[in-house]
């Protein structure tokens, strides 16, 4: 048993060794992916490839790169083999990649003959081949038109980066002297923990050290063990979409929709991440294979569950279990495509594991502080561009102009403005002025766009808008993107709380841009869904927003003073004051007059709100605290009465006490539910066609006219029963 | 300046209890100086510090002014004003279209957080912008990379938006336009629009004061700077007032956070060369200590209440930092590079159940109640405690009376208790842990950065490093391990030591070595006029004061295709094809003896980023009188732990210990203001300087 001194000094060294390691990676680096967005992360593993020091940079890009190790273990343990001082590159999405583009390379640590355990990173490259400039295939019928993976290949042999491999891997790149350096950051970042482990070892004994590892794995497990045996055993539902045009379909018909399912079950200690109902696969691009589906839902419940936690993936995966059907978009089987997983799929396998873990978590009210709204996804300004310079040379790359979106809501404050991924939490958008010297393009506008952040009582963080045009070129610049939350919002809200704003992408005549940004017309604007690739002339105007954060609780209980602030901050239009939040806001923007909340008007608005929530006058809120459990924020689960039929009770609203269903039954069926167009809140008021399938559908108590939960559905669906009492 | 007495150089440290003074004289004597800290009425504690190094030398305060050459002051009254929120109502200026640039600030909703916040993503989020987005106002104009104006100034629309702003009542006024670096043109006009619109408002122009391409980092600069311009300026011009009341008619110079410094009349025109002054104080004074002691590869480390920070020397040069932040805040002006984790003489040591393991920081105690044995009410214990229940600490300083039995009883009730362990080892393992934390910190900032520490001497200062330096310098093979003399006054004594130093730099748009002639020679050239055009008759009074003459430094940074790595090299005129093949070669050179052979691909272009040009007088310090050899009694003895077995350790006076003589531990060497701890094994020797080495 190692003691409690021994341990942290051994932890923090540990923790220490591998940040270093990203370092001297982002260091090494070359690629603006690296260097500026930080699209890396390095991890030190248990001998067995479970993942234990884990940086704060991608980090799905890392949780699961055990998968990795396994598939070297199981496949090369006799041949080729591997030793001390070897190093292993794959990009294999199909064995432990979320996507072609994310490199992986690993090192076995030997000390004295015996393995120790793993090392390794991942970084973003630019370019990894294929038929696009970027990585990314649009419309690829599989993965043969997409860059074709490379399995785990030994190129570092005794210490010796192996000229001939290091060539057949750099060959398939447009960009291969970056990957050159991405390849050594990667290699002498490894290498440089390798020594700083073993010199560990030998001086507090290697069984000293596997006991640190170990004991990190089993704590953490325990702790979140602990962490789950505290709620109350449950059921979640969640769906999120991804909208796609594979191979053959044509421009007039719309984008085809998959549906990602989650349904997870919690039953004492054990977690069921269940994605088996998502829909079949696509032929190309968007698929998640199954290590990106291991890597976003472990990483989503890092993220989601375990804050405050130890942060050893390694130790998460024993409580988590994931259910999927080879297959689906979540798990595709070979040869679909997936090089573009992580801006589709796989953010929705994020925002379902993030929608069902707040609904668990909001049983139990001292983990109010983990509860947190959904982020951005992928979307407007994500994509890759590529074109000529005037000088003839060739760029492609990604303006990273998507990581800008909003933050979710928690119950500390409002979702954090133009913030970008959760999931990436050292990831940086970059300068105007960086991308405007490397490229041949000319930004017009890079503004926080109100009323895109998520309507709640605490409010999501807003997204951003990017106007560009090519400049000091001919030639258009051609654009891929990777555009998801055109047709419908992504980012949930939690607790009752809205939809943070869905993305834009839109090229217009340049002339247009300030009608565009002008008020929408009352039935909107429709845009086209962006084709596969599409160019930017000359005279054209790139305009591309990114989605805003969830919100959290009913957005019509929102601090009038603090929608006030928005309004004066530009976060909130006057407009979207009254719409969003019932808030009339009166007075001019401008100078001298003030803008201020006319109280009066906005508590007849609010009652007004109530009232055509549910088609009647609400009843008063009730006195008294919470009646019963907590089954959710907003619904109380009251023991039932002696000697009453319903043995486990029933569910009321915890506003207002109405009692709504026994416990057994799907509550939202009980709810007064609204189905709205989520077009009255796209940004600029921009419509795609394909939209007109999707509602928003807003669950309100009976009683009081609370609003309970806000959900994306296509119109028709039945509900869904997101919560269920075991 | 009357003749008679030695001429004076005073240096003046403000920190966040003490003020200390160090003065040097013409003959070699030193004089100290320590007076409480005055906050509101900073000058007061400093006069009152001045005045009490001129008494230790036999002087009233105007006898010693009169005397004094030179006067080098480091002040946190612009870190404060930032740290506490009190800084001024800034408007900020900027291109239309990007008023949104400082709120967004890159998505950095990370950077700066520390190791507990990093697992809570609920926390995850950016610092509040030092501007209100009401407060920011767009400017219809547009500069393109080329420095080619795509859009016009629109003065009308411009003077509407100043006026709006003066009407909310904005107090300082920042200026930041996009490609301002490549074309100022417009926010020159800007500025002097504003200086029209609010006369006597301070206003900080982007251009002027970080003109380097990254419109982010430039912006977050001149709103910290305008943020602090009015604290900072009240401030200096106050003191100078009353330095002038008592006599005193050399030159005042501050110190800046890029090293050197600078006379007083360059700090009121950017105040946010101050903001991270503090830890580059300590850092020149090791610098010049080294160097007397032969040593060009230092690593300095500081051990505060909150923090420990390390810095490096690298043939006699302070490293700049490459992304440097101050409280959160992207700075884009140079920053001397000093590593810092929040593990200090006040970090909390706790247990974390879950993981089963004692931990020590990165939250603080703070100064009220502070450590336990304070004894002001704190009951949770710190890394002060450990050392005050081990018999490592007797006094802190003059001011605080140690309650040991307040610590003991912090340790046993939350640590010794809980985990069945000693209070000794409970205590122990503090130390150890702490001190293993720092030690990390050290091994990161070298080997990390393939910098072998057997290459290096080891300084230790501050408060508290004397203290912690037996263990956090433990294998890690540096060639010497120093505790200077005023090891606690440091940074006072590396006011005195710093060189003049005005600094311009100006951020090209990446180009080509091959091709950067023209833009380097022509950027060079402006620098050089900029600076000189400047000049302060100051900078005549420092060269007559310290009998050196004036050196321009000139020098390019270069950089892989959009590598973040940077390497600064120093450029001779003529910039031909001569020159710049040389200069590449030697970045080349220079980045593979970094990390590692090979990795210079020819193939991979090399850039160059930036050009900076460097006025420096160097302000040369008299030596301090010599020790001599001979014997010493301990004052006196103590009971110290170590490994778990209690010493009766006796106790040296620094002020009496002559050179050369072999202490061994376990030992204390004190001084007033510090504590060295010899554990067993450990020696010390004094030299003929007064600075003691460990073995």
């Amino acid at each position: 048993m190692i003691d409690e001194i021994t341990f942290e000094v051994l932890r923090h060294r540990l923790d220490a060794i591998n940040d270093d390691a990203a370092l001297v990676l982002a260091r090494l680096s070359g690629s603006q992916l690296a260097a500026e967005a930080r699209d890396l992360n390095t991890v030190i593993m248990a001998p067995d490839g479970r993942v234990v020091c884990c940086g704060r940079y991608v980090l799905a890009q890392v949780v699961s790169m055990h998968l990795v190790v396994r598939d070297i273990l199981e496949n090369y343990s006799d041949n080729p083999g591997f030793g001390p001082g070897d190093q292993f590159i794959t990009n294999d999405p199909y064995i432990g990649t979320l996507h072609q583009p994310d490199v992986v390379v690993v090192a076995p640590i030997f000390v004295d003959g015996r393995l120790m355990g793993w090392c390794g990173s991942t970084a973003h490259q630019p370019d990894v081949g294929g038929p696009n400039p970027g990585g990314i295939t649009y419309d690829a019928r599989s993965i043969f038109d997409e860059a074709v993976p490379m399995p785990p290949v030994r190129i570092v042999e005794g210490g010796r980066l192996r000229r001939d491999i290091e060539r057949e891997y750099l060959i398939r790149s447009r960009t291969a002297e970056l990957n050159r350096l991405d390849l050594l950051g990667q290699v002498v970042a490894n290498r440089s923990v390798v020594e700083q482990v073993t010199g560990l070892c030998a001086q507090y004994g290697a069984g000293t050290v596997g006991a640190v590892l170990d004991r990190l794995l089993e704590r953490t497990e325990a702790l979140l063990r602990e962490r789950l045996r505290v709620l109350p055993d449950g059921r979640w539902r969640h769906v999120s979409y991804v909208e796609y045009r594979p191979y053959g379909s044509t421009a007039e018909e719309p984008e085809t929709v998959y549906a990602v399912r989650l349904t997870m079950t919690k039953r004492d200690d054990d977690l069921e991440l269940d994605f088996t109902d998502s829909d079949p696969q696509a032929p190309g691009a968007i698929n998640a294979a199954y290590p990106a589906l291991a890597n976003f839902a472990i990483g989503s419940v890092l993220i989601y569950l375990c804050g405050g936690l130890p942060w050893v993936p390694g130790g998460v995966w024993p409580v988590v279990r994931i259910l999927s059907r080879e297959g689906t978009v979540v798990h595709a089987r070979w040869p679909a495509g997936v090089a573009m997983s992580t801006a589709a799929t796989c953010q929705a396998i994020r925002v379902s594991v993030n929608a069902c873990v707040v609904r668990m978590l909001e049983v139990a009210e001292e983990l109010a502080p983990l509860v947190m709204a959904s982020c951005q996804a992928a979307g407007g300004g994500g994509g890759t561009v590529h074109g000529l310079r005037a000088d003839g040379s060739a760029y492609a790359t990604m303006t990273l102009d998507e990581i800008s979106g909003g933050g979710g809501a928690t119950w500390a404050g409002d979702g954090a403005d133009s913030s970008g991924y959760t999931t990436s939490p050292g990831a940086s958008c970059v300068n105007v002025e960086v991308n405007e010297a490397y490229l041949p393009l000319l930004y017009e506008r890079r503004a926080e766009l109100a009323d895109t952040g998520g309507p709640g009582r605490h409010r999501g963080g807003v997204g951003t808008l990017h106007a560009l045009t090519t400049h000091g070129t001919e030639t258009p610049m051609t654009m891929m993107s990777f555009g998801q939350g055109l047709q419908h919002p992504l980012a949930t809200g939690v607790c009752g709380g809205g939809f943070g704003g869905q993305s834009v992408i839109a090229v217009l005549p340049r002339a247009d841009l300030p009608v565009m940004e002008g008020p929408p017309p009352e039935e909107g604007r429709l845009l086209p869904m962006p084709a596969a690739r599409f160019p930017i002339g000359a005279g054209d105007v790139l305009v591309s927003v990114s989605q805003g954060g969830g919100g959290l609780g009913d957005p019509i209980e929102r601090e009038p003073s603090a929608v006030l602030d928005d309004v004066r901050n530009g976060l909130v239009s006057p407009d979207g004051a009254r719409r969003d939040y019932g808030v009339v806001i009166v007075g001019d923007l401008g100078e001298p007059a003030e803008p201020r909340v006319d109280e009066a008007a906005t508590a007849r608005l609010r009652d007004e709100r109530r009232r055509d929530r549910i088609g009647r006058s609400p009843v008063p809120p009730a006195a008294g605290g919470r009646r019963g459990r907590r089954l959710s924020a907003a619904l109380d689960l009251v023991p039932a009465a002696e000697g009453s039929q319903e043995r486990d009770g029933a569910v009321a609203c915890a506003r207002c006490a109405t009692a709504l269903c026994a416990a057994r039954e799907n509550v939202y069926e009980h709810l007064v539910v609204r189905d709205e167009s989520p077009a009255g809140r796209s940004p600029l008021g921009a419509l795609y066609p394909g939209g007109e399938r999707f509602v928003l559908r807003h669950f309100h108590c009976p009683g009081c006219a609370a609003q309970i939960d806000v959900q994306v559905c296509r119109a028709g669906d039945p509900v869904l029963a997101a919560v269920e009492v075991l | 300046m009357t003749a008679g007495g030695p001429r004076a150089l005073i240096g003046v440290d403000t920190g966040g209890t003490f003020t200390d003074t160090v003065v040097t004289l013409a003959d070699g004597r030193l004089g100290l100086g320590k007076a409480l800290s005055t906050p509101g009425r900073v000058e007061q504690g400093v006069l009152d510090s001045i005045g009490r190094a001129a008494a230790g030398l036999g002087l009233t305060l105007p006898e010693l002014l009169r005397h004094t050459v030179i006067l080098t002051h480091g002040t946190t009254v612009g870190l404060n004003a930032l740290l506490t929120g009190t800084g001024a109502r800034v408007g900020l200026l900027t291109t239309a279209g990007f008023e949104s640039t400082l709120p967004i600030a890159k998505a950095n909703k990370t950077h700066g957080l520390d190791e507990l916040d990093l697992t809570m993503p609920t926390r995850w989020r950016k610092p509040d912008p030092l501007v209100a987005r009401s407060d920011i106002a767009g400017v219809s104009e547009r500069v393109d990379v080329t420095g080619t104006v795509v859009r016009p100034l629109d003065e009308a629309q411009a003077r509407t938006a100043i006026r709006r702003l003066a009407a909310r009542g904005v107090d300082a006024v920042a200026v930041s336009l996009l490609w301002s670096p490549v074309n100022p043109e417009h926010e020159r006009r800007l500025a002097a629009l504003v200086a029209e619109e609010m006369p006597g408002v301070h206003v900080s122009s982007s251009a002027a004061i970080a003109p380097v391409v990254g419109e982010y980092e430039r912006t977050s600069t001149v709103v910290l700077d305008a943020y602090v311009a009015p604290k900072v300026t009240a401030y200096l011009h106050a003191l100078q007032e009353r330095l002038r009341e008592h006599g005193f008619g050399g030159v005042l110079m501050i110190l800046r956070t890029g090293g050197g410094a600078e006379p007083v009349v360059q700090t009121l025109r950017a105040p946010v060369n101050t903001l991270r002054s503090g830890p580059v104080a300590g850092l020149a004074a090791t610098a010049a200590l080294a160097a007397k002691l032969g040593h060009a590869n230092v690593i300095a480390t500081d051990v505060g209440g909150t923090s420990f920070d390390v810095g490096l020397v690298i043939g006699g040069a302070m490293q700049r930092a490459g992304t440097p932040m101050v409280h959160r805040h992207a700075l884009a002006i140079p920053v001397v590079e000093v590593e810092s984790i929040g593990t200090g003489g006040g970090s909390l040591a706790w247990l974390d159940h879950g993981l089963g393991a004692l931990r020590v920081g990165p939250r603080s105690a703070g100064a009220e109640p502070g450590p336990a044995c304070y004894g002001r009410g704190g009951t949770r214990p710190t890394l002060t405690d450990a050392s005050a229940v081990l018999g490592y600490l007797n006094r802190l300083g003059d001011v605080v009376e140690l309650d040991v039995e307040a610590a003991r009883a912090a340790i046993r009730t939350h640590i010794a208790e809980p985990l069945g362990i000693s209070v000794v080892a409970a205590a122990e393992g503090i130390v150890r842990i702490a001190t293993d934390q720092m030690r990390d910190l050290i091994r990161r900032t070298t080997i990390q950065r393939g910098h072998d520490p057997s290459a290096f001497a080891l300084v230790a200062f501050g408060g508290a490093g004397p203290q912690y330096a037996s263990w956090y310098s433990q294998g890690l093979g540096a060639v010497d391990v120093v505790i200077p003399d005023l090891a606690a006054e440091l940074s006072a004594y590396g006011a005195v030591a710093s060189d003049l130093n005005i600094g311009a730099e100006r951020g090209l748009v990446p180009t080509p070595v091959p091709e950067a002639g023209t833009a380097v020679t022509a950027a060079l050239a402006e620098l050089t006029e900029r600076i000189e055009a400047g000049l302060p008759g100051a900078v005549d009074d420092v060269v007559a004061a310290s009998g050196r003459s004036r050196v321009l430094h000139r020098s390019v940074a270069l950089r892989f295709y959009r590598q973040q790595r940077r390497i600064e090299l120093p450029v001779s005129l003529p910039v031909g094809a001569v020159e710049l093949a040389r200069l590449e070669a030697e970045f080349r050179e220079r980045y593979e003896r970094i990390v590692g052979v090979g990795a210079a691909s020819k193939e991979t272009p090399v850039e160059v980023v930036s050009v900076r040009v460097d006025l420096m007088v160097a302000v040369p310090v008299p030596s301090p009188v010599v020790r001599a050899p001979g014997v010493a009694e301990p004052a006196g003895t103590r009971m110290a732990w170590f490994d778990g077995v209690g010493h009766r350790c006796a106790v040296y006076d620094w002020g009496r210990l002559p050179a050369d003589l072999d202490i061994n531990g376990p030992a204390f060497v004190e001084s007033e203001q510090t504590t060295v701890v010899l554990p067993p094994l450990r020696t010390a020797r004094m030299d003929t300087s007064g600075h003691l080495h460990l073995g």
